[in-house]
């Protein structure tokens, strides 16, 4: 479970961590979005550049960005080499029955490439900058309007922020059962598919028990502490639109100005 | 001292299950008191902390908690005077970092942030915990788990705090500074402290000791009348306590004095003993 670097958060203090989280949230989206803006070496060399930047105002290491794609690799593998091989061309370099292969297949491959690499790396730098709680209260602000159609925005607020509060205490958990059916002679990752999801078992089912112990162990706390139904509460966690945000939000707007005229048409 | 818990002939039926766990049972709690009530596992001690706050409602029977009869238009503002500290400290943090969790009970009573702020910083700062103010909660240890639930407790300035086997799960060193600061709290802030328990040395801090059997109260009286039930605790499915198991088994040999001994008079009796030989 260490191995996986989406999704996870890494300590720091840089100035892309002090970004408000609900900033960093949009830009993350829109800047997603607009990597489809661009068609061209320049625009694509652009994008790439920014985000390098950003990595580098990161303060983290690039290893774990190139990590972060190894999840992905077999997926843009496959992609890359589609493009690559069944890009029909007037002037194909080879082909081969169906296959052909071009100078524009060839670039257009490598442009997706770099999309793959922009995307990946832009959201593996909200998540190692970004704690999951501090997602969760961006996500509720962001949410928030959806209060005028009597969306529960407070209750789905409060839920993600358990949830991502027993995310460590499952992982726990679910070593320990492991552990304790290892020591009576379960062996884990062994043998065909069946025999290993069967072994699969008797980890699912106590974890199954024990999440529902706890969710009523938590529900009685939480109600003896007070909490009725999410409404009237106030908020000890508040965040601050400072300065650096406005800024790093026209960065944005200039980053699309820029974009739309270096793209071609 | 007035009554600031009683409760009048209460009766709880699970409904899965075919016998009372709490049976016909009274007990008056004074302001400002540190009672103990001690039982062997499934005695119906828990169930007794949830009728007490409300979380279940009793088949029969009153509740008065600060001379008001709780029904279910005022438990929310009878749960605001007791604090609850349960057994196991993972399951009762709902706040992702140790601030948070203590500012809970603080949310869930509206109150405004700047004075939340302060309110956290000096619960937190009671418990010695506020160097740990911004951490993760699954990164304490047991003992100071513990500790930020006390702190969360605290916050909200309950008169009544209830501790439903907190010190369980610790270890002794992590049980030792718990109870502590629990003691010196109930001094500095004049709380009534309902201690439940099923180990009978924890009890050597309060007043009172009550033994719930059965669902229903089988014995109430100071500690020292409790621990001289010597053997006839083990009815009850509970240890002597180590003092008295010494003692007796000294009986034989050397003429002590009669009744309960804790551990200071153990040790003065054992020094005379042994000035006169």
């Amino acid at each position: 479970m260490n191995k996986l670097i989406l999704g996870r958060y890494l300590p720091g203090d840089s100035l892309i961590y002090k970004l408000d989280p609900r900033g960093k949230f949009l830009i993350t989206f829109y800047f997603i979005g607009i990597v489809f803006l661009a068609n061209n070496v320049l625009s694509y060399g652009f994008l790439l550049l920014f985000v390098l930047f950003a990595v580098y105002l990161s303060k983290i290491n690039l290893g774990f960005f190139l990590k972060g794609l190894r999840p992905m690799f077999w997926l843009i593998l496959f992609t890359v080499l589609l493009q690559m091989f069944f890009t029909p061309s007037n002037d194909p370099l080879w082909s081969f029955g169906i296959l052909t292969l071009s100078k524009e297949g060839m670039i257009i491959s490598a442009y997706i490439f770099v999309r793959f690499v922009l995307i990946i790396f832009v959201s593996t730098l909200l998540t190692l900058t970004t704690t999951p709680i501090e997602i969760s209260d961006s996500i509720e602000s962001i949410l928030k309007p959806l209060k005028a159609i009597k969306f529960p925005v407070t209750q789905v607020a409060l839920m993600l922020s358990i949830a991502l509060r027993f995310v460590p205490l499952l992982i726990d958990e679910t070593t320990k059962i492991m552990d304790a059916q290892r020591a009576r002679g379960v062996d884990f990752g062994e043998g065909g598919l069946i025999k290993r999801i069967k072994s699969f078992v008797p980890i699912l089912i106590p974890l199954f028990v024990s999440s529902f112990s706890i969710a009523y162990d938590l529900a009685i706390a939480m109600e003896s502490r007070g909490y009725k139904d999410g409404e009237g509460r106030s908020k000890y966690r508040i965040l601050k639109w400072e300065k650096r945000d406005t800024v790093a939000a026209i960065v944005m707007i200039l980053i699309t100005i820029i974009l739309l005229m270096i793209r071609s048409y | 001292m007035d009554n600031i818990i009683s409760i009048r002939d209460i009766t709880y039926t699970y409904p899965e299950s075919g016998s009372p766990a709490i049976d016909h049972l009274s007990l008056d709690v004074k302001s400002n008191e540190w009672l103990s009530i001690v039982g062997k596992n499934g005695s119906g001690k828990s169930t007794l902390t949830k009728l007490i706050d409300g979380l279940i409602e009793a088949d029969s029977g009153t509740i008065e908690i600060d001379g008001q009869i709780i029904n279910e238009d005022n438990i929310w503002e009878a749960r605001k005077k007791i604090g609850i500290i349960f057994q196991n400290p993972d399951h009762q943090f709902v706040g992702a970092t140790v601030e948070d969790d203590v500012a809970f009970g603080l949310e869930n009573q509206g109150v405004p942030r700047p004075e939340m702020v302060e309110e956290v910083n000096h619960a937190l700062d009671m418990v010695d915990m506020l160097p740990y103010k911004t951490r993760d909660p699954q990164s304490l240890s047991g003992g100071q788990k513990q500790r930020v639930a006390i702190a969360g407790v605290l916050a909200t300035k309950p008169q009544i705090i209830i501790m439903d086997e907190s010190t369980s799960m610790l270890d002794p060193k992590g049980r030792k500074t718990v109870l502590d600061l629990v003691k010196r709290l109930r001094d500095e802030q004049d709380m009534t402290i309902i201690s439940i328990t099923h180990d009978i040395e924890e009890t050597q801090l309060s007043e009172r000791i009550v033994i719930i059997d059965d669902g229903k109260v089988v014995k109430d009286g100071l500690p020292e009348v409790i621990y001289d039930l010597g053997s006839e605790l083990t009815k009850f499915g509970l240890e002597e306590p180590f003092s008295s198991k010494l003692a007796q088994s000294l009986r034989t040999d050397f003429k002590l004095p009669e009744g309960f001994l804790n551990e200071e008079e153990l040790v003065n009796s054992i020094w005379k003993l042994s000035s006169k030989m």
